[in-house]
């Protein structure tokens, strides 16, 4: 029995040797949230772009984790290893800034690289439009000065009139043109087509001969004719109309066959001033 | 007998002296954490949500630290001391953070703007 009493004893002492031990080694809140901490930030960017921060950070738990060995339930190894926490979090923090910084400096370095980029495509594009606009001036003397070699012109109230005599684009009392009239007329309306955004106006012109009525309805036909080509050339539908103004509108006497001869004609009329947006009536 | 007097004196002022130089333990340096509080809210960091937080705890535990001086505790009012410069080191370095990101975002999308207003491709990411 003394010796029942006494094994009791004994192991009693064990086990309570046994718990006490067990509840020192369990690591204080702080030190297992410095631990988790650490690691996370081990294993972020911290490593590669603030290392020393990150270094202290390890030298602190260092600190904490041998303070734990030798006094484990002290106050000085719980706020050690608060502070070994709090070191692993700002390397953390000094990573994510200094990747933000990174990243402001390239996106500095791109907003520089794109000002240049783009002031190059506004220099290019500037000279393509400067040069864009010295061949359409120029396109556009070369027309005018081919239209005067193809037909009368002058420039009165209404714009610039282009005069074709009617026996070179018509037969008599046709308003079918001629074949030998295409070439011609190919000519003007690529003249025309220098300056494709003025309005035109296509006006037929016939002699007295005839009855009025007669005339005013071939003068209409011839214009539209004419006005059906230039637009078969390429000239916008809606920018031209067409009017037949018979034998209203002479430029000669009519008594003789040359005064005749002149007054069958067809003016092609471009308007100087700019076009108004919207169609025109035919 | 006299000579006894005065050698008993001396030392008794010696021994005072001693005793005096050793009840008068240096004062515990709350350098540290004063600084870091300090510069967490030059940094602004009261304002910046992440940060606040641990502005405030480097507060409470530097007045913890007061109050453990004054208890005498100086070992423990030392490492509470430790705890609020860590807490306010770390305001700071969020609070400053917070800036940074902010101009890095920024920075990012004036460029995006900048693309798209000119119709530039935007860089692959």
């Amino acid at each position: 029995m003394k010796t029942l009493t006494w094994f009791i004893g004994i192991a009693s002492i064990a086990c309570s040797g046994l718990l006490v031990g067990c509840a020192a080694s369990v690591p204080p809140e702080e030190l297992l949230s410095a631990r988790q901490a650490y690691q996370q930030a081990s294993v972020g960017q911290a490593a590669q772009l603030v290392p020393a921060e990150l270094h202290k950070a390890q030298e602190a738990l260092a600190a904490a984790e041998k303070s734990f060995q030798d006094e484990p339930n002290s106050v000085r190894t719980r706020d050690l290893a608060y502070v070994a926490d709090r070191k692993a979090k700002m390397a953390e923090a000094l990573a994510t800034t200094a990747a933000g910084v990174a990243a402001k400096t390239k996106a500095d370095a791109d907003f520089q690289a794109t000002q240049a980029v783009i002031a190059k495509n506004s220099a290019a594009q500037l000279e393509t439009e400067q040069k864009g606009r010295l061949e359409a001036e120029k396109k556009t003397a070369d027309a005018e000065a081919n239209l005067a070699k193809l037909a009368a012109i002058k420039e009165d109230e209404r714009g610039l009139v282009i005069t074709l005599l009617g026996g070179v684009l018509f037969a008599s009392n046709k308003s079918e043109l001629l074949p030998t009239a295409e070439n011609r007329l190919n000519q003007v309306a690529d003249a025309l087509m220098a300056k494709k955004e003025r309005r035109l106006t296509v006006e037929g012109h016939t002699d007295s001969q005839g009855s009025s009525g007669y005339n005013q309805t071939l003068s209409q036909q011839r214009a539209e004719t004419v006005r059906a080509y230039i637009i078969s050339r390429g000239y916008p539908a809606d920018l031209i109309q067409a009017q037949g103004a018979g034998e209203t509108k002479p430029i000669a006497e009519n008594v003789s066959a040359e005064g005749r001869a002149n007054n069958r004609r067809v003016e092609i009329i471009v308007e100087i001033a700019a076009p108004v947006q919207g169609s025109m009536p035919k | 007998m006299r000579h006894i007097h005065i050698a008993v004196l001396t030392g008794s002022i010696l021994l005072a002296a001693t005793i005096a130089g050793c009840g008068a333990a240096p004062a515990v340096d709350k350098e540290g954490s004063t600084s870091a509080i300090r510069a967490a809210e030059e940094s602004g960091a009261s304002k910046v949500p992440s940060a606040s937080l641990y502005l405030q705890l480097a507060k409470e535990e530097l007045e913890n630290a007061k109050g453990l001086i004054t208890k005498g505790d100086k070992e423990e009012a030392e490492t509470m001391l430790l705890r609020a410069q860590a807490d306010g080191e770390l305001a700071v370095a969020l609070s400053r953070g917070d800036a940074d990101m902010k101009e890095a975002t920024q920075a990012i999308e004036r460029v995006q703007q900048l693309r798209q207003d000119n119709q530039l491709p935007q860089e692959r990411k």
